[in-house]
């Protein structure tokens, strides 16, 4: 009976419920006392078991009804005697066909599939084929010859009860091992083909991603920032032991009369670093600017100190927007507000350093997100050069690929040359490896 | 085992609602497992849906010490497992001085003095100056305890670390004495509101109930054996209203605790038909918000004419 759990915790992980073994294991010993005859209890003990947040329960319950669903789909069976001619044919699959019991054909059919290795399907498209695979695996193709020589050996009468029947089962035939090839993708498949959406959402370039997913990019995003966060969190609050702390060591020890027993250390915080973003928020960046913002304020939990500044001509800060509002009011509000205007980053940077250039210190870092495409604008690169002498680093990422730097009217070159580090950061997977990187020497 | 589970979990409801706590076939089956397998269970749900109260009527079912530990930000082994009593060790130093003279009378040399120092006994960390605090407790309850880990949401990250041999091992390790392992294993209950996502680590652990807004049934039931003055009609209307209230967008929607507190606040008033006027005056229990107060204001007629038509129907029985 084991195999029934491990075969359902499979199906579990699948629906992305998260099984440890050992919750595995838990779920053995709950069914030793509960067993398997009532179902609704056995629903009941697993879910307590196996699924550990609201959301996961729901999965659960889907998936269990799934997957302990008993219907048997009925299948009209025909009076064998009738057929004389039964002798006609031999091949196994025929056989079992006419004369076996729809058991041992549902056995067939399990052990052709695992002979095809059903286990691998990960996409729906792969159906057809794992139906076809089945299929010849049980012998499929010597039962058509033998339909073939049939329908030859007649002349042009009307087809004999046997080929008839023959050929009724075959069709029944079918659709079950494509029902039960469904219902293996089903436990073993990526069902809702979220795995393979968020693969293609990490490597597909940011602007082109449809604002119809924007929800699920958004949670993509913000599992991915939530990875990050758990990383670097830990660093945060790794104290330094320092100094005796005098005064509050005599005021904790006065119950010990006077007598200095426990002592206690000045501890030394680590500083919290400031980040600034800049984001360039014109039409050709906007849609990167997005996804920039939203990747950052996903992660106040490490980074306490950010602000965010976004422009197209004139510069404005957006951080309030984002510490208030829900993030896709918040983007929305600050590209309309300031997306959409012509670029000039000289007056963007000129803006900045008027703005917050006293607050840069040198444990700032600043992150410019921009195409660097000026429009043959002055682009006052020695703002470029003060910010750089003030701040600990500055990052200068740029959306678009690297062949395309420095062609037109962008002048990357010109303020590389003043960062700490360029990236190239046109999709998810490049954003996250960049913001890994600034929380590993930002913090 | 004699009895087969189904009917320990039908006791188990039973017992509950003698206590006072009506609870849903989950929450039975969960209890029932918690006390089979001997696995903590972590009750997650929206406030005021009786986390609390389902350890506490735990402790009055299988007739235990309950133990609580109050979880907040800040919370460290010295508050929830053991402390040293410093007063009394300090104490102990100064006996120690004036035994010492005794000991060490007639004794030549530096390194016979230190000999006998050696053969003295030493009792400065022992159980004598062992202070418990709620986790140890529980473990050395002698006749067994229901530990209710209240909040675990609200304690620091490094606190789940603190949990996890207790709730996996059932011990301690106190570095100057040693592990010390329960008799008797308590009943485990962590609860949580959510405000910060447990760790994988502490999940594991634990069985895992989450109880959500009960149904208009339960909410009865519950009503009934909490406020049983009150009458039938106004019951349903009272628990008709609330689950109407539920549907709507609200900053913090009325949980069970808020509609007994209604149905107390209703008998005091002597009423005995919920409309609009009522429902109007005594919102402030229901909803805690001055927002929310203002939205389902607008909505009241509606509420209470849909109330009150299903209650004279019946047609939720």
């Amino acid at each position: 009976m084991e195999k029934v759990l491990t075969d359902f915790v499979r199906a579990l992980r699948n629906s992305n419920v998260r099984v440890s073994p050992a919750e595995t294991i838990d779920a053995v010993s709950v069914i030793d006392s509960v067993g398997y005859e009532d179902k609704e209890l056995l629903k009941r003990t697993l879910s307590i078991v196996l699924s550990k947040t609201p959301d996961e329960k729901d999965k659960f319950n889907s998936c269990f009804d799934d997957f302990f669903s008993d219907e048997i789909k009925q299948q009209v069976s025909v009076d064998m005697d009738q057929l004389s001619d039964i002798k006609d044919v031999d091949s196994d699959l025929a056989k079992k066909l006419l004369e076996g019991s729809q058991g041992e054909l549902m056995l067939s059919i399990a052990d052709a599939a695992e002979e095809a290795e059903i286990r691998e399907i990960r996409y729906f498209t792969q159906r057809s084929v794992f139906t076809r695979r089945i299929l010849e695996k049980m012998g499929v193709g010597k039962l058509e010859d033998e339909l073939m020589q049939l329908g030859s050996s007649r002349e042009d009468e009307l087809p004999s009860d046997l080929e008839q029947e023959l050929r009724n089962q075959l069709t029944n035939l079918r659709e079950r091992v494509s029902d039960y090839v469904q219902q293996q993708f089903l436990l073993h498949g990526d069902v809702s083909g979220e795995q393979l959406r968020e693969q293609i959402f990490k490597s597909m370039n940011m602007a082109q991603i449809d604002r119809s997913y924007l929800n699920e990019v958004h949670s993509l995003v913000r599992k991915m920032a939530k990875k990050l966060a758990n990383l670097h969190s830990r660093r945060k609050k790794n104290f330094k032991k320092g100094k005796l702390d005098i005064r509050k060591t005599i005021r904790d020890n006065w119950v010990n009369q006077g007598i200095l027993f426990n002592l206690s250390w000045a501890y030394k915080k680590v500083d919290r670093p400031k980040i600034y973003v800049i984001c360039d928020v014109s039409g050709s960046v906007g849609a990167y600017a997005r996804f920039m913002l939203m990747f950052l304020f996903s992660l106040t939990e490490v980074v306490s100190k950010l602000r965010g500044f976004v422009f197209s001509s004139n510069l404005g800060e957006v951080t309030n927007d984002f510490k208030d509002a829900k993030l896709d009011e918040a983007i929305e509000k600050a590209l309309q507000k300031h997306g959409g205007g012509s670029t000039d980053y000289g007056q963007a940077l000129t803006d900045f350093v008027s703005l917050c250039l006293d607050e840069i210190d040198n444990k700032t870092t600043v992150v410019i997100l921009g195409d660097a495409r000026n429009n043959f604008g002055p682009e006052k690169a020695h703002l470029m050069k003060t910010i750089k002498e003030r701040s600990k680093q500055v990052f200068w990422l740029n959306p678009e690929g690297k062949y395309r730097w420095d062609t037109g009217d962008s002048v990357m070159t010109k303020y590389s040359a003043y960062c700490t580090k360029v990236f190239q950061c046109g999709n998810i997977d490049q954003l996250e490896r960049v913001v890994s990187t600034l929380l590993k020497t930002a913090i | 085992m004699t009895d087969g589970p189904k009917k320990i979990i039908k006791d188990i409801t039973k017992g509950f609602a003698k206590h006072g706590y009506i609870c849903s076939e989950q929450i039975a089956t969960a209890v029932f497992l918690a006390s089979q397998l001997e696995k903590p269970i972590l009750i997650e749900g929206p406030p005021g849906v009786g986390k609390t109260e389902l350890a506490n009527t735990a402790a009055l079912y299988f007739k235990k010490e309950m133990i609580r530990l109050q979880c907040y930000e800040g919370l460290d082994e010295s508050k929830a497992l053991y402390e040293w009593r410093y007063g009394k060790q300090l104490l102990y130093t100064q006996i120690l001085k004036e035994q010492m003279q005794e000991v060490l009378e007639g004794a030549k040399g530096l390194k016979e003095s230190l000999d006998r120092l050696m053969k003295f006994e030493d009792i400065f960390f022992s159980e004598d100056f062992l202070e418990t605090r709620p986790l140890l407790e529980a473990l050395t309850s002698e006749k067994g305890s229901v530990l209710l880990i209240d909040e675990v949401d609200k304690s620091d990250e490094e606190f789940e670390a603190l949990l996890l041999e207790i709730l996996s091992e059932f011990q301690i390790s106190i570095p100057e004495l040693g592990v010390r392992k329960a008799d008797i294993k308590p009943l485990v209950v962590l609860t949580s509101n959510n405000s910060r996502e447990i760790g994988d680590a502490l999940k594991r652990r634990c069985l895992h109930l989450y109880i959500p807004f009960p149904d208009a049934k339960l909410e009865r039931q519950i009503v009934q054996a909490r406020v049983p003055e009150i009458s039938e009609s106004m019951q349903i209307q009272l628990v008709n209203f609330v689950q109407g209230i539920r549907e709507l967008d609200l900053k913090k929607l009325p949980a069970i605790s808020e509609t007994i507190d209604w149905a107390k606040t209703v008998i005091l008033l002597n009423s005995e038909e919920l409309d609009a006027k009522l429902a109007e005056d005594t919102l402030n229990v229901l909803l805690k918000h001055q927002q929310d107060i203002e939205v389902v204001k607008k909505e009241i007629p509606a509420l209470v004419s849909s109330a009150t038509e299903t209650s004279d129907g019946k047609s939720l029985n």
